[in-house]
């Protein structure tokens, strides 16, 4: 009876009045202790909220149980991936993460046809049947006998630049500027000459550092912190 | 998964041995390597054939693919990891840091609006049905 009521009263306002206007056409004024006052919500979760003296009051969103607040590193259990990237600094080339692939990777992809991504706009022609090639798909691989061209033969081929970084290294120690080892190869001397100096500096350096390392040995065969003493802990249980 | 995976590894990486194999015979190409080479080319068939074998097994493999932009470039994939770990992170503190103001604001608006409208509040928890005394 009561709900009748309130449709009719609906319908006695103008459609051009806004339910969400100033006062609300559906709830009377007259009910000051604001106890028969509901709210309906439409949407996807229809709800009604008796709300008092309050417009427009809403059931408060569902709180879930996983939100932004928590650490969602340890909630994953991420911390170990975390402090593995996050403490050593990631060394930036691709040839580092794939150290036993030869050839030149390094360079974009889109240079030489090799990227990843030609691969997924441009897919190769698939489902086919692999089948070994007979002696006469073979024959056209007969190659002619000789080294390839010039221009062809250093193609893809993997820099080592690793080595010649530590051997300048090497150089360095050993109380040399590079700017001389330049200079004896513009005077144009021997090529066996510079090897066999080479060789010679060497074998000085081996031994110097051999003779250092007994050095040491001795050291520490004196010194309280020899392994063959007690450790810190051993010192305080003993 | 992570045999599979191991397996597929193992099969480019003899792939790609296969094919560096080839580039060195074919690098300085003697007559007498013809029958070597065409063994090679076959295996290079056989290999493409194990690695197609394998496919059905990595079909739940999902690769996001932002990772082949850091490969294109020749860069670490690890790197993507690291970014993303990060990304995700510093997402989280932030979203931790407004989840903490909203809930230090709206503990501070029930204080105040207690102190202004104390009948109004008492409604409005009753039906909230939060009976707590306000700190």
């Amino acid at each position: 009876m009561m709900m009748a009521d309130q449709f009719r009263k609906v319908e006695q306002y103008s459609p051009k009045s806004s339910p969400r206007g100033a006062r609300s056409p559906v709830v009377s004024r007259q009910d000051s202790t604001g106890t028969l006052k509901t709210t309906i919500s439409l949407g996807k979760n229809p709800s009604i909220v008796h709300s008092g003296p309050f417009y427009l009051m809403k059931e408060p969103p569902v709180e879930s149980e996983l939100t932004g607040a928590t650490n969602l590193m340890a909630y994953y259990g991420l911390e170990h991936s975390y402090s593995k990237f996050s403490g050593k600094k990631v060394k930036e080339q691709l040839s580092s993460f794939l150290p036993n692939l030869p050839g030149m990777i390094d360079t974009p992809g889109h240079q030489d046809n090799s990227s990843l991504r030609s691969v997924i706009e441009k897919p190769p022609i698939g489902g086919k049947e692999l089948l070994p090639l007979t002696s006469v798909q073979l024959a056209g691989f007969r190659l002619h006998p000789g080294p390839l061209p010039e221009q062809y033969r250093y193609v893809n081929q993997a820099p080592q630049r690793k080595h010649k970084n530590k051997h300048k290294k090497h150089k360095h120690k050993a109380g040399e500027t590079p700017s001389q080892e330049t200079q004896v190869t513009e005077l144009g001397q021997d090529t066996h000459e510079k090897k066999h100096k080479k060789q010679k500096r060497h074998d000085e350096e081996k031994e110097r550092k051999k003779r250092k390392k007994e050095k040491k040995r001795k050291k520490q065969k004196h010194s309280p912190e020899h392994p063959g003493g007690l450790t810190p802990s051993q010192h305080s249980s003993g | 998964m992570a045999s599979s995976l191991e397996n597929l590894e193992t099969q480019l990486e003899m792939f790609i041995e296969n094919v560096r194999q080839i580039r060195i015979i074919v690098g300085d190409f003697q007559p007498q390597g013809q029958n070597v080479l065409n063994q090679k080319i076959q295996s290079l068939v056989h290999g493409l054939q194990e690695i197609d074998k394998l496919k059905s097994q990595v079909q739940e493999v999902h690769v996001p693919l932002e990772v082949f932009d850091y490969i294109d470039q020749g860069r670490n994939p690890q790197l993507y990891t690291k970014d993303c770990i990060e990304k995700a992170l510093t997402k989280n503190e932030q979203v931790k840091g407004k989840i903490d103001a909203y809930r230090k604001f709206k503990a501070h608006l029930l204080v105040e609006l207690n102190s202004v409208f104390p009948n109004e509040l008492t409604k409005y928890r009753a039906i909230r049905g939060d009976e707590r005394p306000l700190t």
